[in-house]
């Protein structure tokens, strides 16, 4: 029935083949896109990493191609005007943005300073200010948060505030940029939840990109696959654990008061995933079994790899192949090979790709001799290639007995992965458990802001696949 | 009524004073203002004195410093008399400077010098966001020693060598910074900042009857030092 009224709306935004190029690069980022959207539409943009759906939407709100100097063909037209026709500043206030990152899209310190700050932009008198804001707050119901420093606030409570510093400008058109990437599942619901209230209230149009579009329910009208997904490696087969040999043994393992004793052993060649809600201690725990946090009781080996979030953090030298021997180990050559980094060993670390940067990382904590390796957040902001890389990258090296612990939210991952889970909540780690008892368990779930992985449904009730 | 005063005139106020401290090389009229500047801070100001006497301590000890190698190592020329008034200028100097920093709110300040001064926004809103960074790059610093003491790199011992040794850090430092600085940037464009001049300000900040006796009151205690110098 919504369907049915938008189809005769007007197109809000048309693009008529349109290109675009940096103008460094030879190679266009997007070529020949033609794409329309009609007022009132909700509108999810998906496509491989790289495909050019940020560059898209930035054309959209006339960031690109001012800030890049970027060169566009083709017409791009913003309610039914050339864009060009904008001056700066202008569109912004029919089109408005969310970013991706809840840490790096603000520029004052509380919540209603930032609201001044965007309407003070769009130069609302200051005496009218003080009514819009309490107006937002309202609607989105954030009133509590009106005083409050932003950087004290969770990714979630920062994206919402992202989002009514957004609709405080009234706008036609709400663009979102990848919000839920650094949420966890049941947050991200949440703030799923929220936008469709907010929605409601007015009959916005909302154009997306997101990787997980499953994430977002029956929130949109209508899918656009901008370039199809990259053709997907295929997975490699996960050999059974052969030994029965104990490759990591952590005893009464506790950081005051982050994280409560804890103890758990791995197998060799065991992958393990360590889940649980934002700020419940997983990167704490993981930093206290490196040795990087000073802990009460004892972990077995000393020596543990650890690859942060930003594999990037750990690079020291001028080339991949230092970075590989840095820690004095051999068979550099072997591993480089092994993970297929043979063909970028002298290129500069900072400059390879993110994978070739986690493979890299892996690689130097192999050489480094740490048969245990620790990953904090591998999969936020990958799309499918990448994380199906990931998955092989995994699997490969714990067929050769590396044994793995992996701190993530995306339990569809773990499902494809995981030996078992361990579970963290406010510092009180259980576990292991099997993958598949846990995805039954939604008390387990729940208390873990955890989603059953997408499928993972069809175990509770196996009678509605055959309907 | 010190912490009460505009941020910009509070700022005039005190870089005039200094220049004009410049000028004065008898010991009295930097002694003088010093001690009336402990005087308004006493009187006039809300000020954390446990945090205020460890920031002097250093300054304290140059004065000292002062003191002694223009005693010892001076020329001839340097009497008892200038000695004493280097040190007090390097006193009048820092109180004076610790009496903004105290009673000045970092956001105000630059709120200020945009809406008094007529600083350009696309300067204040820089600083201004570079200040909420802090914290992060505090955190990201630490989070990268951390990564990288994982790998084996020792913090040198000898200071020399521990700063040749930040490079390191740097670099990966810079380049999360570089990539989050773009972020906001283009986060604040696309909520409509255009870095224009001519804004209206929800946060006013104002000029009022505290700025007017907080102003008077250093030119008073400035001409007072200044009579000092000559009389004494």
């Amino acid at each position: 029935m919504r369907l049915q009224s938008v189809m005769h709306m007007r197109n809000v935004i048309s693009l008529q083949d349109v290109s675009f190029r940096f103008p460094d690069d030879e190679m266009p980022v997007f070529e020949h896109v033609n794409f329309d959207v009609r007022a009132g539409e909700r509108v999810v943009i998906t496509g491989p990493s790289g495909c050019g759906k940020s560059s898209l939407l930035y054309l959209l709100n006339r960031l690109y191609p001012e800030n890049c100097d970027g060169i566009v063909s083709g017409t791009v037209e913003l309610f039914e005007q050339p864009a060009s026709m904008y001056v700066p500043g202008e569109i912004n206030r029919r089109i408005a943005t969310v970013f991706q990152d809840p840490d790096s899209q603000f520029c004052m310190q509380t919540v209603e300073e930032e609201l001044a700050f965007t309407l003070e932009n769009m130069k609302v008198p200051a005496a009218e200010i003080n009514a819009r804001i309490q107006k937002v707050l309202k609607e989105t119901g954030l009133e509590s948060f009106r005083e409050s420093v932003i950087q004290t606030l969770s990714g979630g409570q920062k994206q919402r505030v992202a989002t009514a510093c957004a609709w405080v400008l009234e706008p036609e058109i709400l663009l979102l940029d990848e919000p839920l990437t650094h949420l966890d599942p049941v947050t991200a619901q949440d703030f799923v939840k929220w936008l469709k209230h907010l929605h409601e209230k007015g009959n916005l149009t909302v154009i997306a990109i997101d990787h997980q579009v499953d994430m977002w329910g029956d929130f949109f009208d209508r899918e656009w696959q901008m370039v199809s997904g990259k053709h997907l490696e295929p997975a490699l087969i996960r050999e059974p654990l052969r030994s029965g040999e104990v490759a990591i043994d952590a005893k009464e393992l506790a950081v005051e008061p982050i994280v409560s004793p804890a103890a758990f052993t791995l197998k060799k060649g065991e992958i393990a995933v360590l889940a649980g809600p934002n700020g419940s201690g997983k990167s704490t725990l993981i930093k206290a079994l490196c040795g990087l946090k000073s802990t009460g009781g004892s972990v077995s080996p000393e020596r543990i790899g650890y690859v942060p979030q930003s594999p990037e953090f750990l690079f020291i030298t001028k080339s991949v192949r230092e970075e590989l021997s840095f820690g004095g180990g051999s068979g550099i050559d072997e591993v480089l090979k092994r993970l297929y980094l043979d063909e970028v060993s002298e290129s500069n670390p900072f400059a390879v790709s993110h994978g070739q940067k986690r493979r890299t990382a892996i690689g130097a904590m192999l050489c480094d001799g740490r048969p245990v390796i620790t990953m904090d957040e591998p999969t936020a902001g990958q799309d499918a290639a990448a994380l199906r890389e990931l998955e092989n990258l995994i699997i490969a090296r714990a067929n050769e007995g590396v044994t793995f612990l992996i701190a993530t939210h995306d339990m569809t991952f773990a499902d494809r992965i995981a030996d078992s889970l361990l579970l963290l909540c406010a510092g009180e780690l259980s576990g292991p458990y099997l993958p598949q008892t846990v995805w039954k368990n939604h008390e387990l779930l729940e208390r873990h802001h955890l989603l059953a992985p997408s499928g993972g449904e069809s175990c509770d009730q196996p009678h509605e696949s055959f309907g | 009524m010190i912490n009460r005063m505009n941020p910009s005139v509070k700022f005039v106020m005190i870089t005039v004073s200094m220049i004009a401290m410049a000028f004065f090389f008898n010991p009295w009229t930097p002694l003088v203002f010093f001690m009336g500047v402990v005087l308004i801070q006493l009187l006039f100001a809300t000020v954390s004195w446990k945090t205020w006497s460890l920031m002097m301590l250093p300054f304290l000890l140059g004065a000292v410093g002062y003191f002694w190698t223009t005693l010892v190592f001076g020329n001839e020329d340097s009497t008892l008399g200038t000695a004493l008034s280097l040190s007090f200028r390097v006193l009048a100097f820092s109180s004076l400077s610790l009496l903004f920093v105290f009673t000045t709110k970092p956001v105000e300040f630059i709120l200020s010098l945009m809406q008094q001064l007529k600083l350009s926004p696309k300067i204040a809103y820089s600083i201004l966001v570079g200040y909420q960074f802090l914290p992060v790059l505090k955190d990201e610093f630490f989070q990268i020693r951390q990564a990288q003491q994982l790998r084996g790199v020792e913090v040198p011992k000898s200071p020399v060598k521990r700063v040749t040794a930040m490079r390191h850090l740097l670099i990966p430092m810079l380049a999360g910074a570089v990539r989050k600085a773009e972020r906001t940037a283009f986060a604040m464009e696309a909520r409509g900042f255009t870095g224009e001049g001519d804004r209206d300000f929800y946060r006013k900040i104002t000029i009022g009857r505290a700025d007017a006796a907080g102003s008077l009151l250093i030119l008073v205690l400035l001409c007072g030092s200044m009579a000092a110098g000559w009389l004494l």
